[in-house]
C-alpha cells in the first residue's frame, strides 16, 4: 500500500493504483474524457492534469501516473483549471457544437465539462471538420466530426470485444478514428463503442432522435436473452422501452453488453405483440376477453385434473422469472397432479439436470463467472461459447489478453475465440466431443496425473475401466486429432494450477447433454480441479433463467413425461391438454414435422406468449403474456447468480404477466387464495428450494446474490453416441448465431437488421468444390427433409462440416435436423 | 360633507373632455406592444421550420404544454415531426422562446385565442408555422 496526499486528504491505495484511482478512492473527482475503468490508461485527452509537488509544478496526467509514497497532489489549482479550459477550447474548436440535434446531449462528457468549466468563448478560430458521416449500417451511426479522439471506441473494441473494428488513421490534424480501409462499419455490432463514446460521435441508430437522455426514466433490470445474466438499464419513456443505457458500475461485466442486449430490446414494444387473448372459433383465432379465455382454460384444466392429471402436460420457457416457474410447477404438481412438464426440448438442460446433478450432486455449475479471470487455463468446449454467451466471451477475451490465460478450445469448427492470442483450437470431427473428453481423462489416468483426491471419489474404479476404451490411440482417427495432440492437451490441462472448463448449452446443441457434461465433470474431478477458485466446470445455460428452471424443477422429477414424451403423447392422444408457456417448439425443437403433427393433434392447446408465434398459431387459446420489462421478479443465471428484474413499463395492451395468469389459474384449481405478489412467491421459493434458502428480495438489492454450490463428487461413466459418417455427405452441425438467442430475438429490430435470415456456413474448399459463392442459395437435403438456405462461405468450417443457426422460422433448420448432434446432409446448388 | 362629493364630480367632469382609456373592441383594435407574449409561432427559414426538435422547450416548460416528437428526414437531419402546444395549459411565460437554441420559436402579438372546442386549443405544427 502507498500513502499519498491529494488536495490535503490522506489516501492509502494499492501500489498499482494511478493518481486518478487514488483520487477516486478519496472521493475527489478528476475530470476525464479518454479514461474508462475497464480499459488500459491512455492519457490522450489531458483533462485529468494534476500538479504533484515533488515534480516542481509540472502538470501531469492523473490517469496514467502511478502513485508513489508521500506524493502530494493538487487537483484544482488555478493553473490546472486554466490548462483544462484550454483543452476544452481546443476540443470545441473542431467540434460542431450541434448539441440541439445530437443524441448525446445531456449525457455528453464534453458538454458537461464545458458547462462545468464555463468555457463560453473560444480564443481560437478554425474550420470545422467535414468528414463524411457513416449512415450505412443500421445500428451504429458514426459522425467523426463530433469525435474528440479519446480512442475509447478503438480500445474497447480491441481490448474487450477483440474485434478491432476501429483504429486511428492519418496524422496530425487529419487524424480520425477509421475503419477498415475507411469504409463503412462492418463488425459484430455489440455497440460497446457507442456505450463508451464520451460525445455523440457514435450513436445508436435504433434510438436516434427518439428521446432526450434527460427525459428517460432509467430502470435497472437483467437482460432476457442468454444465460449470462448481464444487468442492464432500460431507458423508458411513455410506456416504451426506447434504449438500453450504459452504466459502467453494473454487474460483473461493468455494463458491457452484446449486440442482443444492447440493440435487441425492441421486441418489448414491437407492433407484433399480442394485445388481447385469442380463442379459436370456427377454425380461426379470434380476439376474446380475458374472462372468456380464462374460463375456457380453467374448465379444461379442471376436466384434466378430474381425469387424474395424466392427460395434461406443459412446455415452459426458461425465460420466465423464478416466481413464474415456481407457480407453473406448483400448478402442475398441486393443482393438476401432473409431473409432465419440461423445458428446452428436454435436452438443452440435461447437462445441468442430469449431468451435473449426478456428477456434482446438484443441478448447477460448481463454478462462477469470476472464475474465468482467475484461471490459468481455460478449456472451452466449442468456439460457439462466444456466440451463445458473448459477454462471457468478453471475459474470456480479457482473461486471455490481460492475464495471459492459456486458452484451449475443443470444437468442431473454428470461431472468434480461435483468433485470440495464443489460443489453440483442437478441431475434431463433429459429434466426437464425449470421446475426446474421455480420451483426455484417460491420458490423466495413464500418465498418473490424477489428483490424490480423485481415487477416493465414488465410481473411480468404474470410470477407470470404462476409460480404457478411450485411449487416444484408439479414438484418434475417429476424432480427427492425432494421439499426441490429445495427450499434450490432457497434460497441459492437468498441469495447470487452475483450470476451468466452459460448456455452452442450448437448443442448437443436442450433443451438449448429460454425457458430455459428465465426461467434463470426470475430467475436472480426476485432476482435482473442482471447488477451488479458477477451477471447475462452468455450464452456460442457454436462456436468461435456464439455471432457475433447473433449480425449480421444470422437468419431470417424479416419473412424468419429458418434452419428447409429451410430444409423443400429444400425437398418440394420451395427452389431451397442452400448456405452452413461452416456448416455440415448432421452430426450436428438433424435427419440425413431428412437432407440428403433435401440436395439430392435441385436443386443447393453450399458448402463453408475447407474439403469435408459429406455435401460438396452432393454439386453441392464446394468452398474451408480458416481457421482462413489464414484470418484476428474479432470474437465476450462469453460476447461480440470482438477480432482480424490475418492472419498467405497464403491460402492453391487455397483456398480463405469466405470473398473473398462473396465479389466477392456480388459485382457481386449488381453491387457495392467490399469492399477493412476486415477493410472496419468492419468499416461498426461499423457504422450499434448498439452494435459495435464506434469500429475500430486499437482500438481493441491485447486485443480486451468487448462491454457493456444494459439490458431492461422483464419477459417472459418460456414454458416447455412435456417429456413423455417411460418405459423400456433409456433417451439419446446428447452433446459435451471434446476433440471436432462441426465437425471441427475431422480434427485435436490431438483431434482424444484422442477421435477418437463416444460412448455411461452408468452408472455402467445400464451397469451391460445390461451385458455391457467398450469398448463393443452396439446397440442403437430409434424410428428413430439404431446405433452401443462403450459403455463407468462410474460413471457419473444416472440410466436410457445415453449420446452420436454428432461430429462424422460414427454412427452419429443425425441418432437416431431428435432434442428433450431427445431421448428414447433401448440398447442391 | 359635501366637499368629497364635489371633488368626485370634478374628476368625472374632467374625464369627459379627455381621450377615453377603453377600446370599442372588436370595432377598435388594440395596439399590441412588440414584446407582448401571445400565440407562439414557429419561424420558417429556407421553406422549412427552423425547429430542430431539440426538446429544450418541452423540458423547460413549467406548464408541460409542449409536445415534440423528432423525426429523421431524407438527409438524416432532425426535424420536428410533431410539434404541439396546448394553449389551455400554456401560461405564456415565454421560457420556450428563451430556451430555444436555434431561434426557431417566437411569441406573436396574436391574443385572440378563444375557441368553441377543447381540441381547437391544441395548436399543431401547421397552425403554429409563421404565416408569410
Amino acid at each position: 500500500m502507498v500513502n499519498l496526499t491529494i488536495d490535503d486528504k490522506q489516501v492509502t491505495v494499492p501500489k498499482d493504483a494511478t493518481i486518478f484511482d487514488a483520487a477516486k478512492a478519496a472521493g475527489i473527482r478528476i475530470p476525464i474524457l479518454c479514461h474508462d475503468k475497464k480499459l488500459h490508461p491512455f492519457g490522450g485527452c489531458r483533462m485529468c492534469l494534476v500538479e504533484v509537488e515533488q515534480m516542481k509544478g509540472r502538470q501531469i496526467p492523473a490517469c496514467t501516473t502511478p502513485v508513489t509514497e508521500g506524493m502530494i497532489v493538487r487537483t484544482t489549482t488555478d493553473e490546472i483549471i486554466k490548462a483544462r479550459k484550454m483543452v476544452l477550447e481546443l476540443l470545441l474548436l473542431k467540434h460542431p457544437i450541434d448539441c440541439p440535434v445530437c443524441d448525446a446531449a445531456g449525457d455528453c462528457d464534453l458538454q458537461n465539462l464545458t458547462y462545468e468549466y464555463k468555457v463560453n468563448a473560444n480564443r481560437f478560430q478554425d474550420e470545422k471538420f467535414q468528414h463524411k458521416i457513416d449512415y450505412e449500417n443500421p445500428l451504429i451511426e458514426r459522425d467523426m466530426n463530433r469525435c474528440i479522439h479519446c480512442g475509447k471506441c478503438a480500445r474497447i473494441c480491441d481490448e474487450i470485444v477483440s474485434f478491432g473494428a476501429y483504429t486511428f488513421m492519418n496524422r496530425g490534424i487529419e487524424a480520425k478514428i477509421g475503419t477498415e480501409f475507411d469504409g463503412p462499419l462492418n463488425c459484430e455490432f455489440c455497440g460497446s463503442c457507442v456505450s463508451v463514446c464520451p460525445v455523440g460521435a457514435l450513436v445508436s441508430r435504433p434510438f436516434k432522435f427518439k428521446a432526450r437522455w434527460w427525459s428517460l426514466n432509467k430502470v435497472k433490470s437483467v437482460c432476457s436473452y442468454c444465460g449470462t445474466g448481464c444487468q442492464l438499464t432500460l431507458g423508458v419513456k411513455d410506456n416504451k422501452v426506447l434504449t438500453t443505457i450504459y452504466d459502467e458500475n453494473q454487474g460483473f461485466h461493468n455494463g458491457q453488453l452484446c449486440t442482443r442486449g444492447r440493440f435487441g430490446y425492441q421486441f418489448v414494444n414491437s407492433d407484433k405483440r399480442l394485445s388481447t387473448p385469442l380463442i379459436r372459433k370456427n377454425g380461426t383465432l379470434q380476439p376474446a376477453s380475458w374472462d372468456e379465455a380464462l374460463t375456457l382454460v380453467s374448465a379444461k384444466l379442471v376436466e384434466a385434473k378430474n381425469a387424474g392429471g395424466k392427460s395434461v402436460a406443459g412446455l415452459v420457457t426458461p425465460r420466465l422469472t423464478n416466481e413464474e416457474l415456481f407457480l407453473i410447477k406448483k400448478l402442475f404438481k398441486d393443482g393438476l397432479g401432473s409431473d409432465s412438464i419440461d423445458h428446452s426440448a428436454g435436452y438443452a438442460h440435461a447437462a445441468l439436470t442430469a449431468g451435473a446433478a449426478e456428477s456434482f450432486g446438484s443441478a448447477a455449475s460448481p463454478s462462477v463467472i469470476s472464475d474465468i479471470q482467475n484461471a490459468d487455463l481455460l478449456l472451452v468446449v466449442k468456439t460457439d461459447a462466444y456466440e451463445t454467451h458473448p459477454v462471457v466471451g468478453f471475459e474470456i477475451n480479457l482473461g486471455v489478453k490481460r492475464k495471459e490465460i492459456d486458452l484451449r478450445i475443443i470444437s468442431d469448427k473454428r470461431g472468434k475465440l480461435s483468433k485470440l492470442p495464443k489460443a489453440v483450437t483442437y478441431v475434431h470431427k463433429p459429434g466426437q466431443e464425449v470421446a475426446l473428453v474421455n480420451a483426455l481423462a484417460q491420458v490423466l489416468l495413464a500418465d498418473n496425473l490424477q489428483d490424490s483426491t480423485a481415487t477416493g471419489v465414488e465410481g473411480f474404479e468404474g470410470l477407470k475401466q470404462q476409460l480404457e476404451a478411450f485411449a487416444p490411440e484408439k479414438i484418434a482417427a475417429a476424432c480427427g486429432l492425432d494421439a499426441d495432440t490429445i495427450k499434450t492437451l490432457a497434460r497441459d490441462y492437468a498441469k495447470a494450477a487452475k483450470a476451468l472448463i466452459i460448456l455452452p448449452l442450448g437448443l442448437g446443441y443436442p450433443g451438449h447433454g448429460k454425457a458430455l457434461a459428465q465426461a467434463l465433470a470426470n475430467l475436472a474431478l480426476l485432476s482435482g480441479k473442482v471447488g477451488k477458485e479458477g477451477c471447475g466446470v462452468l455450464f452456460l445455460g442457454e436462456k436468461n433463467n435456464s439455471q432457475g428452471a433447473a433449480d425449480l424443477g421444470i422437468y419431470p422429477t417424479a416419473g412424468g413425461a419429458d418434452a419428447d414424451a409429451i410430444l409423443a403423447g400429444c400425437q398418440s392422444g394420451s395427452i389431451k391438454t397442452l400448456i405452452v408457456a413461452g416456448e416455440n417448439p415448432v421452430v426450436s425443437y428438433p424435427d419440425r414435422k413431428r412437432v407440428e403433427a403433435a401440436l395439430d393433434k392435441v385436443e386443447f392447446l393453450v399458448v402463453q406468449d408475447l407474439f403469435l408465434t408459429e406455435t401460438a398459431a396452432k393454439a386453441h387459446v392464446v394468452l398474451p403474456a408480458c416481457s421482462f420489462a413489464e414484470k418484476s421478479g428474479t432470474f437465476t443465471s450462469v453460476g447461480r447468480a440470482v438477480q432482480q428484474v424490475n418492472q419498467a413499463i405497464k403491460p402492453v395492451g391487455e397483456a398480463r404477466s405469466d405470473f398473473a395468469i398462473l396465479n389466477g389459474l392456480l388459485a382457481g384449481l386449488t381453491g387457495n387464495a392467490p399469492y399477493a405478489d412476486a415477493a410472496a412467491v419468492f419468499a416461498e421459493i426461499a423457504a422450499t428450494v434448498p439452494a435459495y434458502a435464506g434469500l429475500t428480495i430486499a437482500g438481493l438489492g441491485d447486485t443480486g446474490a451468487i448462491l454457493p454450490v456444494t459439490v458431492k463428487p461422483r464419477f459417472v461413466a459418460a456414454e458416447t453416441a455412435a456417429v456413423t459418417a455417411e460418405s459423400g455427405k456433409f456433417a451439419l452441425v446446428t447452433g446459435s448465431a451471434l446476433y440471436h438467442c432462441g426465437t425471441m430475438s427475431r422480434f427485435g429490430e436490431g438483431p434482424m437488421h444484422v442477421c435477418p435470415e437463416g444460412y448455411v456456413e461452408l468452408g472455402r474448399d467445400d464451397a469451391q468444390a460445390l461451385n458455391v459463392k457467398d450469398g448463393d442459395t443452396v439446397a440442403v437435403k437430409s434424410a428428413s427433409g430439404e431446405l433452401r438456405l443462403k450459403a455463407k462461405v468462410g474460413t471457419r468450417m473444416p472440410q466436410g462440416v457445415v453449420f446452420a443457426p436454428y432461430h429462424f422460422d422460414e427454412a427452419s433448420v429443425n425441418s432437416i435436423a431431428v435432434g442428433a448432434p450431427v445431421t448428414w446432409v447433401s448440398i447442391s446448388k | 360633507m359635501i366637499m368629497p362629493l364635489l371633488q368626485g364630480l370634478k374628476i368625472t367632469f374632467l374625464h369627459m373632455f379627455k381621450k377615453p382609456v377603453t377600446l370599442q373592441y372588436p370595432d377598435e383594435r388594440p395596439n399590441v406592444v412588440p414584446n407582448f407574449r401571445g400565440l407562439h409561432g414557429l419561424k420558417v427559414s429556407h421553406e422549412r421550420a427552423k425547429c430542430v426538435a431539440c426538446y429544450l422547450c418541452p423540458t423547460v416548460c413549467p406548464a408541460k404544454c409542449i409536445t415534440v416528437e423528432a423525426g429523421e428526414d431524407a438527409n438524416h437531419d432532425k426535424f420536428a415531426a410533431r410539434y404541439e402546444i396546448d394553449m389551455l395549459r400554456c401560461i405564456f411565460c415565454g421560457y420556450c422562446v428563451e430556451a430555444c437554441p436555434v431561434d426557431a420559436l417566437k411569441m406573436t402579438q396574436e391574443f385572440e385565442l378563444a375557441s368553441y372546442k377543447r381540441e381547437d386549443f391544441v395548436f399543431v405544427k401547421e397552425r403554429l408555422l409563421e404565416k408569410k
